[in-house]
């Protein structure tokens, strides 16, 4: 009879397991979903608290407008005042900051850090992980108290920045609750958490961030975001002249 | 006309005082501008052939792939073509280095630095330990694979030992995060501004860190007997490749002429597209253009100094021949009243002046050359943060024959200037004036 109850334990454990591995993709498409603002205009508020040892807090705050049909974005560095005017803008896979001191452009990249935090471009853009990345394992997992599921990511191309991420997946709701980047090495560089969401139009977004990095102790960044809002923005927001014209 | 020169000759050693303080000032004058222009002479050569050693090439040879969304990848995976246009050219090569780079950041003990780091085949690049002067650690410690050396003010500022483990963050060529562990294994004497290009590691290190495979790399470095023959060189090997590899046109400029023929090249790469692997050739001429900005400014100053201190000299002179003149009165209304012309008295004026002018500024240049040579005799070190503007520790001159010359006429003309007034007034004076005129 044990053995009868421990086998039918085993299958049912494995059922759900292999229904679970069909379901992954699933999970990482609405995760991707909640992300994307395809078919709409999409702009927020970031503040990003930046802490380093030895020095005091710095409060960066940009304003973002995303067009993602288009993969459009530009963002304005609203804070700190002496940083104030600069900008970004992406026009397809180029990224380009504008300086409003020497008036010029100069190259950058998705890649980048936003000013001197630990938050990248393309933490406020659209993810495409499940173009990016082939699924290597799942497991169960805990954030805290909260039940998640593990999924473990390796990068499909060599161009993402991160060639391995873990994702903490809330069970009982598709919401990432923690990321965790790696790099080529397999060494472990940031842990991303994201404990507030905000919901617009359907989509779970964070509303807050916390970024931290691994290889430099001490080294986080906190990101909140405000002011969000799916209103149509005019064409002109997404190029140089916009950056330009803001500062005049 | 010999006789006038011989009285102006006369004149001169006649107030020998007088003549020694005047000479005196314009050799200063022209020292001044003679050592400028030696040190300026030399400059371009020097910060050409050490950065020569630095980035261990006079001509080097690149390579772009297009990766996936037209993106730009640095890599040279098959060197079988170029090694032979090498061989063919007959460019008088001593050596050819295979170098990967990254600029990346380092990390000790909650310090960090951004920083360039070198991988070079050790084995083959053997002149590096007599260019790289050690402060602590040794070479012999790059045997392992993940050392790496630092300059001394690199080292500082992370306050890491020799010994120590040292993290470092950087991109693969693609684009990708990445963390590696180096292990410090010497401290090179600080060299200034240039030290954050002098951080060195193992190439099959640096190679797996931005994602090439072991024999592959990113820029072929060719050295040569000096940098004299360079660009025949580099036209040799670019002919030799045409038609069996891929390249970017040499030579192209900007259509706004604002940038260096190399920034041109890198945004002629940006702009194309194409397939498999594309070759520039570039020599260290073109990298280092903004030199010769330098050497021209550096003749300007030179130039503007010169004038300044001959507008000074002029004046000085103009006063002292217009009481020479008057001291002399009597003697020119008797040279007058013997039959000289108005013509031969300005002559006689004039040629005081250039006498005056050549024998200070020969004078000049001689003192420079010597001052030259002795200053270039002191040996201030490879260690020396200057070392990049000198040649094996040295400062060194090189004072072009034409500029000096040209110094030369300069002065003179200005001489003859200066005295002009003086001369005119001399020669304006009839006899009968002359001859009663009381000093």
């Amino acid at each position: 009879m044990k053995r009868i109850v421990t086998i039918a334990i085993l299958a049912i454990a494995a059922a759900s397991s292999a229904a679970f591995a069909q379901d992954v993709p699933k999970i990482i498409a609405e995760l991707d979903r909640q992300s994307d603002f395809t078919g709409k205009d999409f702009a927020a508020v970031y503040t990003i608290v930046s802490q380093k040892p030895g020095e005091k807090d710095s409060v960066t705050q940009v304003r973002m407008f995303r067009r993602d049909d288009k993969e459009q974005f530009a963002m304005l560095v609203v804070l700190p005042e002496v940083n104030k005017g600069q900008g970004y803008l992406r026009e397809d896979d180029n990224v380009w900051f504008y300086d409003p001191t020497s008036r010029k452009f100069s190259f950058s990249s998705i890649k980048e850090n936003i000013q001197n935090s630990e938050a990248k471009n393309s933490d406020l853009t659209k993810k495409s992980i499940l173009d990016d990345y082939d699924i290597i394992g799942t497991k169960d997992g805990a954030v805290g108290k909260i039940p998640v599921w593990v999924i473990d990511l390796k990068a499909k191309t060599k161009d993402v920045t991160y060639e391995r991420i873990v994702l903490y997946v809330r069970k009982d709701r598709t919401m990432l609750l923690k990321q965790e980047d790696f790099s080529v090495s397999g060494r472990l560089m940031r842990t991303s958490l994201y404990p507030k969401y905000a919901e617009i139009e359907g989509r779970l977004m964070p509303s807050q961030m916390l970024i931290v990095d691994e290889l430099n102790p001490g080294e986080r960044s906190q990101l909140t975001m405000t002011e969000q809002s799916l209103a149509p923005l005019p064409d002109k927001v997404f190029t140089k002249a916009f950056l330009e014209q803001v500062n005049k | 006309m010999n006789t006038i020169a011989n009285i102006a000759l006369r004149n001169l050693s006649r107030q020998k005082k007088r003549t020694i303080l005047l000479g005196s000032a314009i050799a200063f004058g022209v020292m001044i501008v003679t050592l400028i222009n030696g040190f300026a002479g030399a400059f371009s050569a020097n910060v050409a052939e050490n950065f020569s050693d630095l980035m261990a090439g006079h001509v080097f040879i690149s390579g772009t792939e297009k990766g996936a969304k037209d993106k730009d990848v640095s890599v040279i995976r098959d060197d079988t073509a170029l090694t032979a246009a090498v061989k063919a050219s007959g460019a008088p090569v001593k050596y050819v280095t295979r170098r990967s780079a990254f600029s990346g950041t380092l990390i000790f003990e909650g310090k960090k630095i951004r920083t360039n780091v070198d991988g070079a085949n050790l084995d083959e690049e053997t002149f590096l330990r007599d260019r790289l002067l050690l402060k602590e650690g040794s070479w012999d410690a790059m045997e392992d694979r993940g050392a790496l050396i630092l300059s001394e003010k690199i080292a500082r500022k992370l306050n890491a030992d020799v010994g120590d483990t040292i993290l470092v963050q950087m991109q693969t060529v693609t684009g990708q995060s990445n963390v590696g562990e180096f292990r410090l294994a010497g401290i090179s004497f600080d060299a200034g501004i240039f030290g954050q290009m002098m951080s060195y590691a193992n190439l099959s290190y640096v190679n797996e860190l931005i994602g090439l495979a072991p024999d592959e790399y990113q820029t072929m470095g060719i050295m040569l007997d000096g940098l004299k023959r360079t660009e025949s060189a580099a036209a040799s090997i670019y002919a030799g490749l045409s038609g069996d590899v891929q390249l970017f046109e040499r030579g192209v400029k900007d259509e706004k002429g604002a940038e260096t023929p190399f920034q041109a090249l890198m945004r002629q790469q940006s702009k194309e597209t194409w397939d498999g692997v594309k070759y520039r050739l570039f020599t260290i001429n073109e990298i280092l253009s903004q030199i010769k900005q330098i050497v021209a400014a550096l003749d300007t100053a030179a130039a503007i100094i010169l004038v300044v201190l001959f507008i000074i000299i002029m004046v000085g002179i103009s006063n002292t021949f217009s009481i020479v003149m008057f001291e002399r009165i009597g003697e020119i209304g008797t040279m007058r009243a013997l039959g000289v012309q108005r013509g031969g008295v300005r002559s006689m004026f004039l040629y005081e002046a250039v006498f005056l002018a050549l024998g200070g500024a020969i004078a000049g240049i001689i003192v420079a050359l010597v001052a030259m040579g002795i200053i270039s005799l002191f040996d201030f070190g490879m260690e020396n943060p200057a070392f990049i503007i000198m040649k094996n520790g040295h400062l060194s001159f090189y004072l072009p024959p034409l500029r000096a010359a040209g110094n030369v006429v300069v002065i003179a003309l200005l001489t003859l200037v200066a005295v002009a007034s003086p001369a005119g007034k001399a020669a304006k004076l009839t006899p009968a004036e002359a001859l009663r005129t009381q000093k």
